[in-house]
């Protein structure tokens, strides 16, 4: 098996136009940033955080793969390898959140923490400075575990014996990145409500990410069954098998949401329910229970079925809504803070133009990143000795 | 189109996959399919070695103490346990979580292990599986006993013409009693599904008398047809099916147990797949330990739990303990984080007040001594991994008492403070529910086959249809070129003198 059966030659055609809608849409934020900054720079988390939560995805399948030794998704594994190389540029796309701190966290902003103890008590931890340099640390780390294997797989394709080598590196790696994804994950969008704490909340963002990277993969493999050679050895068994983890952990997902609602409504303490009350209001109630239905009722009913994992056309709908549902989930967990910084805002819904246009100036980076880097190597990792057994992968 | 993967191609089309992938050997020495059924069956079959009956007389020896102390503690009431009326809960709410939690590697190893396709739990599952419900039922014993009038246990049901009302259907330890009966049922339905073809084995071998017809009635004429079998794997696999959510939802359960109070210390949000995670690490200990003591018992065994299989459970054990250690940070992180007074200074109490050698003991064995397992001799040698997994059930044991009496002891009102000192009657009870656990678990190593032969033959090597192989063992089953399969039968009627 040769690495040059599985190159997309002359397939450019996707990354230039996933360059040139991005260009267009981080133009048009450009525009929104000057019309309205601070919807802008809410609309730029949720969109942010979306594509985040994919590269970060990639790089947790990347991990797992490598510890668990597993051989049916060895033919998938360049995708989310992929996915995860992609972290490097989310740390530039990361800038503008640095920039607009003072229009996102309320912590940032001086004279609120002069005037409340629990501000003041979290400073040493929630301040601009340490935030930022936290975020790089973050960055660095998961872009050094990324590369380093990425580049190692590469290095397998012509030949060399590294299954050893990324099963080592990933073992440590999985440390750092259960520690530094919780800790993004409270810097980033806990801390978004200062006052709000929630021990879970790390595994409630990680959850979301895997789930949703699991769709991406779904789709972009769909896609790249069409243009490339992966049709011949990603068969119908590893849609099954990636079913069966979208169905998992759509109900993981649930368990770790339903953990942190259900003790906090059980519990009643006023500082910890108006996290729930902020988004049962105004509103926000039918979000609350779409997101319910969607990222959990509609997901469960479809995805048990043995048929619909078997199918194309069922994967593909299940996929995309997928990536929908995250982005509901982190609309969710994001909007309604909107009215924490901005005190005179109205309560309701914030749906504006801006986030489709950071949403798509976003992910058209993102994807034309991607895109580049699946067109200049193998899509399927050949040099893996156990790749037969991928390719022979039948389920029961 | 290469050649290569147009043929790919063309097979996965066909549906015929003749490719034979070698796998590390899961048993050792490549034993046949009878060597398999001879060492298992031959345990329960022989007669048991002397250290068993040691093993056994001690266990038995506790099991009747223990008797005799609840039948004190009936008598007398739980007054004579150390609790207070600050510390409501102690030691014996520690011992239930405890036992639950050890309860948790069986299913998980039976389902969750299962549906993810790991073919080296087939040595281990049998054996975890007894495990659990020996565990549930040391778990079940404490809140009985805790009631103190045993006579009111059926008041956990709820009976509403009898007793002319409901039970408390908003309390968690309400939701306890469902979760751990199901548990219970469920557990016990799926080692015996899983043991019917092994008892028939067994009645096939056995002589005619009382032992046969036993075998016999409970093997439900079983006959390992091919019907039989596909019956029996499907059922296998909606069991699986069943008990994965089980395993996540009784521990769920307990732990809310403790975080649906306001109590600084018990309410957090990461108490579910905390509680979830530490009791299959807790749960890997104890199938560690006792895969060890049941080496020393019967060697033979090492043939079929090896090496792989400890260094596998070593890594669970690994994995899961750092989990529990993650929790551990998170809950201190938020604890100061949060800037509740209430809630920073019970973890800080926890960490340096009166119970701090209960919490460094935790964080010792439950943390810091796993991380031996980085290295791969250590995670083979057995001496290492006896004396590991017995660390992680004293620490998670340690972790159920801080969570408890910990919180328990200084909570909001300083005047009602009070420390827990445990009665002789708290260990009693302790030692003796190890006592009934241990003496269960050897009557089953005594009467039952401890491995799931069936099973561990269906992952040989040459079970595989396309191994070279296969068709020797006079268990082909069609999948195989009829071709290849026509010479394998000449070659063997070439070797038998052409009969």
């Amino acid at each position: 098996m040769s690495a040059e059966n599985f190159k997309l030659t002359g397939e450019s055609k996707f990354g230039v136009i996933a360059l040139g809608v991005g260009v267009a849409g981080v133009a048009a934020s450009v525009a929104g940033l000057f019309i309205d900054h601070k919807t802008f720079y809410f609309a730029y988390l949720v969109a942010f955080m979306f594509w985040m939560a994919i590269a970060l995805g990639g790089l947790f399948f990347t991990l797992i793969h490598h510890l668990v030794g597993a051989e049916w998704s060895i033919v998938i594994r360049r995708i989310p390898e992929t996915l995860a190389s992609a972290i490097p540029m989310m740390a530039i796309l990361f800038i503008p959140i640095v920039l607009g701190m003072h229009d996102l966290y309320e912590w940032s902003h001086e004279e609120a923490v002069a005037h409340d103890e629990l501000l003041k008590h979290k400073s040493a931890w929630l301040n601009p400075m340490w935030f930022t340099i936290r975020a790089y640390i973050y960055f660095g780390i998961w872009t050094f575990i990324a590369w380093t294997l990425y580049k190692a797989s590469l290095d397998q394709d012509g030949g060399k014996d590294v299954t050893e080598k990324m099963r080592s590196v990933s073992a440590p790696s999985m440390i750092v990145f259960a520690l530094s994804i919780t800790a993004a994950a409270f810097d980033w969008l806990m801390s978004l409500d200062p006052h709000w704490f929630s021990t879970i909340f790390g595994v409630y963002f990680f959850a979301g990410s895997w789930w949703t990277t699991l769709a991406c993969v779904v789709l972009l493999s769909m896609y790249l069954r069409g243009k490339s050679k992966l049709g011949e050895v990603m068969t119908i068994e590893h849609y099954h098998d990636l079913g069966k983890l979208m169905f998992g952990f759509t109900v993981f997902w649930t368990y770790i949401a339903f953990s942190q609602f259900m003790l906090i409504w059980y519990g009643n303490i006023p500082e910890e329910t108006i996290w729930y009350k902020h988004r049962w209001e105004h509103g926000w109630q039918y979000v609350s229970m779409f997101l319910f239905i969607g990222h959990f009722v509609l997901p469960f009913l479809v995805l048990i079925f043995r048929a619909s994992k078997r199918s194309f056309t069922v994967m593909k709908i299940v996929a995309s809504w997928f990536l929908l549902m995250e982005f509901v989930d982190l609309y969710w967990l994001i909007m309604p803070t909107f009215t924490i910084v901005n005190p005179d805002a109205h309560h309701g819904l914030h749906f504006s133009w801006q986030h489709l246009t950071t949403f798509v100036g976003i992910g058209g980076l993102f994807l034309w990143f991607v895109w580049n880097r699946l067109t200049s190597a193998s899509i399927v990792p050949v040099g893996d000795p156990r790749i037969e057994a991928s390719i022979h992968l039948k389920n029961a | 189109m290469s050649m290569e993967t147009a043929t790919l191609k063309q097979e996965h089309r066909n549906g015929h996959h003749h490719v034979y992938v070698p796998e590390p050997e899961l048993i050792n020495d490549k034993p046949r399919f009878k060597t398999i059924t001879d060492i298992i069956s031959g345990v329960p079959e022989g007669k048991m070695p002397r250290l068993w009956w040691i093993l056994f007389g001690i266990s038995f020896a506790l099991m009747a103490m223990y008797l005799a102390v609840i039948t004190y503690l009936i008598w007398k009431g739980i007054g004579i346990w150390g609790n207070n009326t600050t510390v409501g809960w102690a030691w014996d709410i520690t011992n239930f979580v405890w036992w639950v939690g050890i309860g948790h590697a069986g299913t998980l190893i039976s389902a969750v292990l299962f549906l993810f396709r790991q073919k080296w739990r087939t040595s281990i599952n049998r054996f975890s599986e007894a495990m659990t419900i020996f565990a549930v039922i040391c778990a079940g014993m404490f809140p009985l006993i805790h009631m103190g009038r045993i006579w009111h246990a059926y008041w956990f049901l709820p009976l509403p013409n009898s007793m002319q009302m409901w039970v408390n259907f908003r309390s968690p330890l309400m939701w306890d009693v469902f979760a751990i009966s199901t548990y219970l049922s469920v557990s016990i339905m799926f080692w015996y599904v899983g043991l019917i073809p092994d008892l028939a084995t067994m009645r096939d071998r056995a002589k005619p008398g009382i032992r046969k017809t036993l075998l016999g009635l409970f093997s439900l004429g079983w006959r390992g047809g091919n019907r039989q079998w596909r019956h029996y794997e499907r059922a296998y696999m909606i069991l699986a099916g069943l008990s994965t959510p089980l395993v996540l939802s009784v521990h769920t359960i307990v732990s809310f147990d403790f975080a649906t109070s306001v109590i600084p210390g018990w309410h957090t949000t990461i108490f579910p797949p905390y509680f979830v995670a530490g009791a299959i690490f807790s749960g890997f200990a104890m199938v560690m330990t006792l895969v060890i003591i049941t080496y020393w018992m019967f060697p033979q065994i090492k043939q079929i739990i090896n090496e792989r299989h400890i260094d596998n459970m070593n890594k669970i054990i690994m994995v899961t303990g750092m989990m529990v250690g993650y929790a551990y940070g998170c809950e201190f992180f938020i604890a100061w984080y949060s800037g509740n007074p209430y809630e920073a200074s019970i973890f800080i109490k926890r960490a340096t007040g009166p119970y701090w050698w209960a919490y460094w003991s935790m964080i010792t064995c439950n943390v810091i001594i796993p991380q031996i397992f980085w290295i791969k001799s250590m995670r083979t040698n057995l001496a290492v991994s006896f004396i590991v997994s017995i660390f992680v059930n004293i620490g998670m044991w340690f972790e159920r008492f801080v969570i408890t009496v910990t919180s328990l002891s200084q909570d909001y009102l300083p005047s009602s403070w009070k420390y827990f000192n445990p009665t002789i009657y708290d260990v009693a009870c302790f030692v003796g529910s190890i006592g009934l656990f241990m003496t269960l678990f050897l009557l089953f190593l005594r009467y039952m086959p401890m491995v799931a032969m069936s099973e561990v033959k269906g992952v040989l090597p040459h079970a595989n249809p396309h191994h070279p192989d296969h068709e020797l063992n006079g268990h082909g089953n069609g999948h195989a070129h009829e071709q290849h399969r026509a010479e394998k039968v000449a070659e063997l009627a070439t070797k038998n003198g052409g009969r």
